[in-house]
């Protein structure tokens, strides 16, 4: 067959096949060598899964009748065929929708040959074994089961005779998959009596049904085949030909549906889309500023596994207002756009790497001077592409250890085509049609079912993120979102092939989205309105130059399409710190405000310049005071103390930059007469100091003639004498050591097999509490031996009584080379 | 963008320009859900709470509606995700139910089963409910009515009380609007007439209305209302005697119908009057006088001040659930920031009026409030200087720097009721005897006081100092200035109070003067600016002038 499917190919003019590729990329990656190369490759499983992995519901139901349309013989079937099985069931499909299907597949080379004789490419079995959820043949299966499915009449009264439970088994097999695994046992026969426990089954015969998947096997309604993996399961099927009577009512396929499913949502008012959305992006912009903000005045540690620690997060979700899963995926969004990075902090490169910490970058700079849709669009864009799933943080990886924002566990490679595909399908309703998210999945799963399955939650959190970052409003797509969108496609098909640098993409399409968002987002405002309870109120985003004043002279109070700032004396304060003076305020008000400034206002600010720097600062290196006036006005005109670059600070006191040491000294050449004070105002006086090396004890003092013995009392004479005999004692009990303790003898046992007796010799001394001679190397390496009566063995150590000593000594035992019991 | 009105913060405020053509309806729009925090002359700010939005569910209003008005009349995009989150939050109020079952009694109903299961896990309602009746259906006890409405407003899934109210042992009353006893025939005012239909509407609940607004007669017209034995709980002695007063001459009832119960009195009739202290006096640590609540089979609860309850009370009125219940007060803030009790236990709030909407119709009188800044002496400023930290506002408060200003103030009005206000006793005294005028303190009798208040009524006393007694519930009809020397670190509640006694309506709509004189550069101006920012929040217009000022030339005028 994959001979006839590159003669095919070899056959077919250069426009069909660059049509074949254009459909199924993966094919010329890496680019074959010949033709049949390309149809080998064109039928090898990962290809040909991945061609069905991009069609929709309708289309995979007529593959599937093609398949079920084979002709047993020679394999093919024909474009009739599948029209006839097509449209059997109770609402057919138009026959040109199923013509429109089968041309799909045959653009893909999924079907090839002429009309009359279809051939499905290879491996089509291999991906999914049962076409449209029906079985096997009942004779592939079991020949009984044949037998009983040859018997149309037969057949019938048999499954009208099913018990209820077991018509549920068959209902659920017929629509799909057609295999079911059997708890163990159930297929056994019931222990004896055990059917007594049943209620009686009129269907059965009056007798107990027992399990009702016996029953349909014991029927021969259901075939056990060889389990999957466990092989002791044991494995169901329905036969193909019982699945298809089963399936009467609504058609050998399923039921099938040539177009998506309709969408029953209310439609919105585009403009009240746009206008949620766009309130949404400012949202969005505000808190990404607001985390950015955070983070640059308190940048957040790098965990050592990665990403950024649960508390860092719950942190800086507070400081913003916002939720933990927004600040989350604002971050996410925020590292993918290249607005927040790590950087070493200096000074902790350790055996592991440095410690890493996340702040923004210098591209944070350049976004915020950017208008607010452009600092969307960045985002948004971003998000798009991001190839990360942030649903997923807070969840727990394998490990059951939590998945933390900006980890690599959140990395999933197919998040940009599941965001493409549920904003696709958005994108293609009616403009501002708010489907329910049930029925974005129902689309989804209509649109690419093999590929939609088992990612129902990550579409769910797309459409979350979606409204989140405001590229949706009110459940629709906005108008800006939809030519994002576009924008984004289209750069990914011009990126590829017509503009390589990217250069296009950049200068026109981002363009159009702002445009659209910029026109729904309000004006830069440069005014304020100023009301006696001293706040500021600017009704809308300030303008640059605004904002930057307002930064200076008060306090944010609340934010949102409009901000409120409050002036306390503190921001009034702040402001004269920064430079401004009263009449500047004064004049910021008047030109700001479009309300009359009130009364209340002015005195704060005049309150507060009056008070402001009623207290210096400054620094010296010494004073020099006086309660005499006229002396100090005398030193200050002193041209000799000019270099002491005195200044007065009071009639009483004068400051210098130099050290008192200097003034003292310059003074008191010049003839005055200062003292010096310390830090509590008590003079210090100064006198020359004498030099002394340090005390030592006269020889006087000595009790004793170092030359006369000296004389012990006799308790500790006799003290003496005990001691020496416990010593002659140790010296003789260490000669009597055995000599295989001593470690002397050059023919005693080798070590090894020294210590193995030592063991033993040991555990027995400690059950006879027996004197042992235990010989052994100390710390040092030499060998020693010592008479003890060990105490307890374990742990690696000995532990034994030294009774000459009196002590308890404690041995590793590894270091013991032999132990001989005292005779 | 539509241009609107309204500009709605994430936080949760919404900033009304009053200025703009459409301010009007769109305050009219959004007063139903949101509440007013601060209403300063030029931007007006909202703030949407869940008590707000449950309130406004409970009066009928539903999520759609909130979310259109915010959309029409916001000036920008609102965000998505506040729709959201106010649709989320108003459909929480009513999944639950109170009601009053054939069968079972009280139980609590669900319309969405889901919630009933989630509370009924809930460890704080254990104890409280009963008998499960169906999947939807729960018994509760009839004593735990209050504590349950609690608590699920605590798990924030407020229920809907629709379990009915006793009528009460029936009493008649009537409101005496043709005059009595030979007085001048009166009616409601407008807005009494709208509190009171909103609250009998409603069943039980809350009416705010600024001090001076007449609160009594909204008590009244709801006891005519209800014609039933009532209850009314009021602050202090002196406001009870103030309310069987106005009972006596604006409703039918006599004086034998009318009982105090107080720490002097103990008589229970129809219509009795009862303090907050004598109910929450303790003996042996027990609650000595609840037996009043079961003396009668009261038919209405009137709760004056409701912003002072004391937390017994709440719990007594927890057992009173089947009672129809009166709220009045000047504002729902509590210093406490019990609000969530309040509208658990009393009912939610059934009628609001902006002050300085009432204030344009004519009821009450402008005030001009002006702060005078007083620079203290060089020896005064010493001792303040080196005083300890808990002595300073004493020794700024109560400069002696500041009895000439007060003097010269007076001599500004001389024609005025003036009321000289302070929280020092001694400054109190030393203002007694500068200005030569009668002092009314905690200590002095009632009698006393009352003899004074009435002098001061009838004109015979010209200016009066008082202390912190002042602050509740006495009335002063003609009082057209007020000094405030001291305060008691500018509480807002305070503010409120004071600025109360010279908000009466003044016969000839003439302008009432708030003075708070300040000690410059010490505390006592940090507490002024509280004051400052309370009174400008409430849209009065704020001055502040030096005492040289007023020492020395006129002053300059205000408007």
């Amino acid at each position: 067959m994959s001979t006839s499917l590159a003669d095919h190919l070899r056959s077919l003019p250069d426009e069909s096949l660059a049509a074949l590729l254009q459909l199924r990329p993966d094919l010329v990656v890496p680019v074959p060598a010949d033709m049949a190369a390309l149809a080998i490759r064109a039928q090898s499983r990962v290809s040909v899964s991945r061609a069905l992995d991009g069609l929709d519901q309708f289309t995979l139901q007529i593959m599937d009748a093609a398949r079920l349309t084979r002709d047993p013989a020679d394999g093919t079937t024909s474009v009739d065929g599948v029209l006839a099985l097509a449209t059997i069931g109770p609402n057919p499909p138009a026959p040109t929708a199923v013509r429109a299907a089968v041309d799909r597949l045959r653009a893909r080379f999924l079907l090839y040959g002429p009309d009359s004789a279809l051939h499905l490419v290879g491996g089509i079995d291999e991906i999914s074994p049962y076409p449209a959820g029906l079985g096997r043949p009942a004779t592939e299966l079991d020949p009984r089961t044949a037998a009983l499915c040859a018997d149309p009449a037969k057949l019938r009264r048999t499954l009208l005779a099913a018990p209820p439970s077991a018509r549920a088994i068959l209902d659920r097999l017929a629509a799909g998959p057609p295999v079911g695994s059997v708890p163990p046992g159930a297929l056994q026969a019931p222990a004896v009596g055990a059917d007594d426990d049943l209620p009686p089954d009129d269907t059965n015969g009056g007798a107990a049904t027992g399990s009702p998947v016996r029953w349909l096997v014991d029927h021969r309604l259901l075939v056990r085949v060889s389990g999957g993996k466990g092989g002791t399961t044991g494995m169901v099927e329905l036969p193909r030909e019982i699945g298809l009577l089963l399936r009467r009512e609504t058609g050998p396929l399923g039921p099938l549906r040539s177009s998506p499913p309709e969408v029953a949502a209310t439609p919105r008012e585009p403009k009240a889309a746009d206008s949620a959305g766009a309130g949404q992006t400012m949202e969005v912009v505000r808190h990404t500023e607001a985390l950015l903000e955070q983070l640059a005045a308190e940048p957040a540690p790098v965990l050592r596994s990665g990403g950024l620690g649960v508390r860092d997060l719950r942190r800086l979700a507070r400081a913003t207002g916002s939720d933990e899963s927004t600040a989350a995926l604002l971050l996410e969004v925020a590292y993918a756009a290249g607005l927040t990075g790590e950087m070493e902090l200096p000074g902790t490169a350790g055996r592991y790497g440095a410690d890493q910490q996340v702040l923004p970058t210098a591209g944070y700079e350049m976004w915020r001077a950017g208008s607010l849709a452009q600092r969307w669009e960045q985002l948004a864009r971003a998000w798009l592409t991001m190839t990360r799933q942030v649903g997923l943080v807070g969840q727990r990886d394998d490990r059951d250890r939590p998945i933390t924002v900006l980890s690599a566990e959140a990395e999933r490679a197919g998040a940009p085509a599941a965001r493409r595909a549920v904003l696709g399908v958005l994108a293609e309703l009616e403009p501002a049609s708010a489907p329910s998210v049930e029925e974005v999945l129902a689309l989804l799963d209509w649109q690419a079912p093999r590929r939609s399955r088992g990612r129902e939650n990550t579409h769910r959190e797309v459409l979350a993120e979606a409204a989140t970052l405001g590229v949706t409003g009110l459940g629709a797509l906005t108008s800006y979102g939809r030519l994002l969108l576009l924008a984004e496609a289209t750069a990914s098909e011009h990126g590829a092939t017509d503009d390589p640098l990217g250069l296009l993409a950049e200068a026109e399409d981002g363009g159009s989205a702002v445009r659209a968002l910029d026109t729904l987002l309000p004006a830069p405002v440069d005014h304020f309105l100023v009301q006696a309870d001293l706040t500021v109120v600017v009704p809308g985003p300030p303008e640059p130059a605004l904002a930057a004043e307002l930064e200076v002279v008060a306090e944010p109070e609340s934010a949102g399409g409009a901000s409120v700032h409050r002036i306390t004396t503190s921001s009034v304060r702040r402001a004269l710190d920064a430079g401004y003076s009263a009449d500047d305020l004064h004049d910021l008000f008047r030109r700001r405000s479009r309300t009359p400034v009130p009364q209340g206002l002015t005195y704060l600010v005049d309150d507060a310049a009056r008070k402001h720097g009623g207290l210096r600062i400054g620094s010296a290196g010494a004073y020099l005071r006086s309660d005499d006036e006229a002396l100090l006005a005398e030193v200050l005109a002193d041209r000799r103390v000019e270099a002491l670059a005195l200044r007065r600070l009071a009639p009483t006191v004068l400051v210098t930059p130099y050290q008192g040491g200097r003034l003292l000294s310059v003074l008191r050449e010049a003839g005055y007469a200062p003292v010096a004070e310390d830090a509590t105002g008590a003079t210090v006086l100064t006198r020359p100091k004498t030099r002394r090396a340090p005390a030592r004890v006269s020889v006087a003092s000595r009790a004793l003639d170092p030359l006369a013995t000296p004389r012990l009392p006799l308790p500790r004479l006799l003290g003496v004498v005990e001691q020496m005999r416990r010593g002659d004692a140790v010296a003789r009990a260490a000669r009597r050591a055995p000599a295989v303790v001593r470690g002397t003898t050059p023919d005693g046992p080798t070590p090894a097999h020294g210590h193995h007796e030592a063991l033993a010799v040991l555990q027995q001394a400690v059950r006879d509490r027996a004197l042992v001679w235990v010989g052994y190397v100390d710390a040092h390496g030499a060998t020693a031996s010592r008479l003890v009566r060990p105490v307890s063995l374990g742990a690696g150590y000995l532990r034994a009584e030294d009774e000459r000593t009196e002590m308890l000594h404690t041995f590793a035992l590894h270091r013991i080379t032999a132990a001989v019991l005292e005779k | 963008m539509s241009g609107g009105p309204l500009i709605v913060q994430s936080d949760k405020t919404l900033l009304l320009e009053i200025d703009h053509p459409d301010a009007q309806a769109c305050r009219m729009a959004i007063a139903p859900f949101a509440e007013l925090e601060r209403s300063p002359e030029h931007v007006h700010t909202y703030r949407l709470t869940p008590l707000g939005l449950w309130n406004a569910r409970a009066a009928g209003h539903d999520a759609e509606g909130v979310v259109d008005a915010l959309i029409k009349y916001s000036r920008y995009p609102v965000p998505h995700a506040l729709l959201v989150d106010v649709a989320e939050t108003m459909d929480r109020y009513g999944r639950l139910q109170l009601a009053n079952d054939p069968a079972h009694g009280l139980v609590l109903r669900a319309l969405d089963r889901v919630v009933l299961v989630e509370v009924a896990k809930s460890r704080k309602l254990a104890g409280m409910l009963g008998n499960k009746i169906d999947d939807d259906t729960i018994q509760v006890h009839p004593s735990e009515r209050g504590r349950l409405k609690q608590a699920l407003l605590k798990l924030g899934w407020p229920a809907e009380d629709l379990a009915g109210y006793v009528d009460g042992e029936a009493h008649p009353i009537e409101l005496a609007e043709a005059g009595k006893d030979g007085g001048k025939p009166w009616t409601l005012r407008s807005y009494q007439r709208e509190a009171v239909e909103a609250f009998w509407a409603g069943g039980s609940g809350v009416v705010v209305l600024p001090c001076g607004a007449g609160k009594t007669l909204v008590g009244a017209a709801a006891m005519a209302e209800a014609k039933a034995t009532t209850l009314i709980l009021v602050t202090n002695t002196v406001a009870g005697r103030q309310w069987k007063r106005e009972l006596i001459a604006r409703t039918s009832l006599t004086e034998e119908e009318i009982g105090e119960y107080s720490g002097e009195r103990k008589e229970i009739r129809p219509v009795t009057i009862a303090t907050y202290q004598v109910l929450t006096s303790r003996r042996g640590g027990a609650f000595t006088h609840l037996d009043l609540f079961g003396a009668r089979d009261w038919g209405l609860v009137v709760y004056d001040e409701v912003h002072l309850l004391p937390a017994p009370i709440f719990r007594f009125t927890a057992d009173l659930q089947a009672r129809r219940r009166l709220g009045l007060t000047a504002t729902l803030v509590r210093e406490d920031g019990r609000e969530g009790d309040v509208f658990s236990l009393i009912g939610p709030k059934r009628y609001d009026a902006p002050w300085k909407d009432i204030e344009s119709q004519g009821w009450i009188a402008p005030a001009e409030c002006v702060e005078v800044r007083v620079t203290l002496t060089d020896a005064e400023r010493m001792a303040y200087a080196t005083a300890e930290a808990e002595e300073r506002y004493r020794m700024a408060a109560t400069a002696r720097t500041k009895l000439p200003v007060v003097r010269a103030l007076l001599d500004r009005h001389p024609d005025e009721q003036t009321l000289v206000i302070g929280a020092y006793i001694d400054q109190l005294h030393q203002l007694g005897e500068y200005l030569d005028a009668p002092i009314v303190q905690g200590s002095t009798t009632n009698k006393e006081r009352e003899r004074l208040f009435d002098a001061f009524r009838t004109g015979e006393i010209r200016t009066l100092v008082i202390s912190k007694v002042g602050n509740f519930s006495i009335d002063l009809p003609e009082a057209a200035v007020a000094i405030q020397v001291s305060g008691t670190f500018g509480s807002r509640q305070e503010e409120a109070q004071r600025l109360g006694r010279v908000l009466r309506p003044k016969a000839d709509g003439r302008q009432a003067h708030f003075y708070t004189v300040v000690s410059r550069d010490t505390i006592d101006t940090e507490y002024a600016a509280h004051r400052q920012r309370f009174l400008a929040e409430q849209g009065y217009a704020y001055t502040i002038v030096d005492a040289d000022d007023v020492l020395g030339p006129p002053l300059p005028t205000v408007d």
